[in-house]
């Protein structure tokens, strides 16, 4: 059973379309980013996952149970952190877990046991008796997530929780989410910040005007081919570089892009690897000395752009590969 | 283990939410104000009294002084604090987040409303030793006085209610009028009681020695219990995701409520006035609630009603939430006012008391008219309707000022898109009663024809964006 199984979701808000028969699986324990631009449809999926929307048609389940029908189950299973949110004035940090912890139905010494977890965990001990509505971006944030880890969510459902944050605040919270997910927590998280996600997350889902676009790990996006399917090589050579551009200009299916100090940059039209092995053969064959040659990873920024540029050309999303187990 | 040992100064029985807004409040500057000047101005005042020699007198307008001070208190400044209680929880977000615990919004609204009870009732308790020390300068009426005081901190209960529940709706212009229109509303009412001696008179009211007034207190009590409870019922169906239902429970109350008052009409011979104003009373908020309610049809929220096909239907044309099934709710609701009508056989045979409620049941489906007609956008349905609501009220104002000074008063014709302006014909002796009523039932059916017609575009609408979503 996954944590999180969305299937044919469909949102309208009057006739705007804001969540288009989405669709995607994230097992148990695993970290997920979730990538799109302003108004995708990233918040709208969240809300819906978190029982604070509903759809227009479709199913979601978390942890196997609809979030539609059962929404009193599915908010026991998950903890929800929102793009932004306030804290409360006359309040310190203290009374604002404790009214939630009472919220989520803690008692007397359970309660407090709780919270101190939580506040240990989330470095807020310091902070107990500091007035929740005078804290800094990342504090806030740091609080938010441990009223959001309170009632011990088996799903973390997290919308832009980096946005704001100085990177000071950024590392810290990226090292939280590491060792939740390293306890077996389920994060479905969203950001902006495609770097950040590749290096926590272990599957990316790419969302695009409603629609998922992409699921995969960030590795094989990184991996992946350009928008007309090719693929970027670094090329080194012992001698001079105008060896490899001069080679290149005589190949149909090879494009020289950058003069490097041993070598350049070169690309291949295709990402079939036994191609990739024919062209370093021929270079080899045809005199070039070959120190080094390995395949570029692009950042995950090209790679998302990539993938917009593709549906733009009218070529359907590349078909997602294997979750990760 | 850090030390934790404070978390323990609030029982764990306490509702979260109470507790919460207990440590905020109890730390608020306003209600520290309050509280401050309450005693200080009372403490003043005792002072002086004891200080003059008529003693008899002394303790009527030590009486008087305690009521204003307290009044001012509890009916002005402690509901105004409502004012912002839900608002400034959707303004941060946090409105969410606590929808997610196991509050229900339900829940959230009422422990915001018995927060700002309890700080009230800190205050009546602080004012019971003033209480004690004016009883020794003679001339209590102990009685009265206590039951006065009591209708004071229920009708602040009703009152904290009204704005708590209006504070979940996101307009800031019904938030900026109440305390603009409230204030100086109550403020000069309670100074005209306390100087007018109307309190006296009201006091001796509260005495308990006369049946009627015994049966008025009651009826007062029922109504302001109905008003909070509805109004903080409003509070939380807007902060309530839209898959939370609150308008069943909200609707088969006011239907068990009118079907009761019909039985009572059958059985026992009630005054027409106080059937009228009770019916009022039940069918107001009722009526506003169900006509402001969000067009969107949520599927779901039939699934608990059974498999019963009729049931269903009736569910789903009745007592579903959103405003198609509000439109019908509120069409029934005046024929169940109309069987009410002509059950009194007082009420069955006055012409000028038909014409009343048609006005009144006219004037709250004005605003739902416009409104279903001119705004496009969902948000802010209770602001507008209750904009629109007082717009209604000041034109009709303005018309029976104007109908005083002009002699030729037959323009007020051009008027009777607004059902309250035939009250002002009503009252005026070139106007023919059975030809008003007739354009009054006229204007009212055409009202009634035209919400019938959103509510059917409404459910066309919801129809064809479950088949859109479903081909694809």
């Amino acid at each position: 059973m996954s944590a999180l199984k969305v299937s044919g979701l469909y949102r309208y808000f009057g006739n705007l379309q804001a969540v288009n028969g989405v669709t995607f699986e994230i097992p148990h324990g695993s970290v997920c980013g979730f990538v799109g631009a302003n108004g995708a449809g990233k918040t709208t999926t969240m809300r819906i996952l978190a029982t604070l929307d509903y759809p227009t048609h479709g199913a979601a389940e978390v942890c196997g149970i609809n979030v539609v029908h059962h929404p009193a189950e599915v908010r026991r299973l998950i903890g929800w952190m929102p793009d932004h949110f306030g804290n409360y004035e006359h309040m310190t940090v203290l009374e604002y877990l404790d009214f939630y912890a009472r919220a989520l139905g803690y008692k007397g010494k359970e309660r407090r046991e709780r919270i101190h977890e939580v506040m240990e965990f989330t470095d807020l001990v310091p902070l107990a008796d500091r007035s929740s509505s005078k804290l800094s971006k990342g504090m806030t944030q740091r609080l938010g997530l441990g009223r959001a880890l309170l009632h011990d969510p088996q799903v973390l459902i997290m919308d832009e929780p980096a946005a704001g944050l100085d990177p000071k605040a950024r590392i810290e919270l990226k090292h939280l989410i590491r060792v939740l997910a390293k306890e077996g927590k389920t994060i479905f998280i969203s950001s902006h910040i495609l770097s950040e996600l590749g290096e926590m997350c272990d599957s990316l889902l790419f969302i695009n005007q409603g629609r998922i676009v992409h699921h995969g790990d960030a590795e094989s996006l990184r991996r992946g081919s350009d928008t007309q399917g090719g693929v970027l090589y670094d090329v080194r050579v012992d001698g001079a570089p105008d060896s490899l551009s001069d080679w290149c200009i005589l190949q149909s299916n090879v494009q020289f892009l950058e003069a490097r100090k041993h070598g350049g940059r070169i690309r291949l039209d295709t990402e079939d690897p036994a191609k990739a092995a024919d062209l370093l053969a021929r270079m080899v064959k045809d005199g070039l000395r070959i120190t080094e040659f390995h395949r570029e990873e692009r950042n995950l920024e090209d790679a998302f752009i990539d993938i917009l540029g593709r549906l733009d050309a009218g070529q359907s999303a590349v078909a997602p590969p294997p979750l990760p187990e | 283990m850090m030390n934790l040992s404070h978390l323990t100064d609030f029982s764990d029985r306490l509702p979260p939410m109470l507790v919460k807004e207990l440590r905020q409040g109890l730390r608020a500057r306003t209600f520290i104000a309050v509280f401050l000047a309450l005693q200080i101005m009372l403490g003043i005042m005792l002072l002086f009294a004891s200080a003059s020699d008529a003693s008899d007198r002394a303790g009527s307008v030590v009486s008087g002084m305690i009521f204003t001070f307290f009044a001012i208190a509890v009916l002005i400044v402690q509901p105004l604090r409502g004012v912002a209680a839900i608002a400034s929880e959707i303004k941060s977000n946090t409105i969410e987040m606590m929808v997610l615990t196991r509050l229900s919004a339900w829940r959230i609204v009422y422990g915001k409303w018995v927060a700002i009870v309890s700080q009230s009732a800190l205050i009546l308790i602080t004012i019971i030793p003033y209480f004690i020390l004016r009883y020794f300068f003679g001339g209590m009426n102990l009685v009265g006085e206590i039951v006065f005081l009591s209708l004071i901190f229920l009708t602040s209960m009703a009152l904290t209610a009204l704005t708590v529940g209006l504070s979940g709706s996101s307009s800031g212009v019904i938030r900026a009028l109440i305390p603009l229109v409230a204030t100086p509303v109550m403020f000069f009412g309670m100074i005209g009681l306390t100087f007018g001696g109307a309190s006296r008179n009201l006091i001796e009211s509260c005495s308990l020695d006369d049946r009627e007034a015994i049966i008025g207190i009651v009826f007062y009590i029922i109504s302001i219990v109905y008003l909070g409870w509805s109004s903080l019922t409003l509070g939380a169906s807007l902060i309530a995701p839209a898959a939370e239902n609150h308008s069943t429970l909200r609707r088969c109350i006011t239907l068990f409520l009118l079907i009761s008052l019909m039985l009572v009409t059958l059985f026992y011979s009630l005054q027409k006035e106080a059937v009228v104003l009770l019916m009022m009373v039940i069918v107001a908020p009722a009526l506003v609630l169900a006509l402001t309610e969000s067009p969107r049809i949520v599927p779901l929220h039939d699934q608990g009603v059974g498999k019963n096909k009729p049931v269903r239907r009736i569910f789903r044309l009745f007592l579903q939430p959103g405003l198609a099934a509000g439109i019908f709710f509120s069409a029934g609701v005046g024929a169940l006012v109309a069987c009410i009508t002509f059950l009194h056989p007082d009420i069955a045979k006055d012409q000028e008391m038909h014409l009343l409620i048609l006005a009144l049941f006219g004037a709250f489906l004005l605003p739902a008219v416009v409104q279903s007609f001119t705004f496009k956008t969902d948000a802010q349905r209770i602001a507008n309707y209750i904009l629109l609501m007082v717009g209604s009220c000041i034109l009709t104002v303005i018309l029976a000022t104007l109908s005083q000074a002009i002699v030729n008063r037959e323009f007020l014709w051009l008027f009777v898109w607004n059902p309250l302006v035939f009250i002002i014909m009503e009252s005026r002796s070139e106007f023919d009663g059975p030809d008003l009523l007739l354009a009054l039932l006229i204007v009212n059916a055409v009202f009634i024809i035209l919400l019938f017609i959103k509510a059917f575009m409404v459910m066309k609408a919801h129809r064809e964006l479950v088949s859109r979503s479903a081909i694809k």
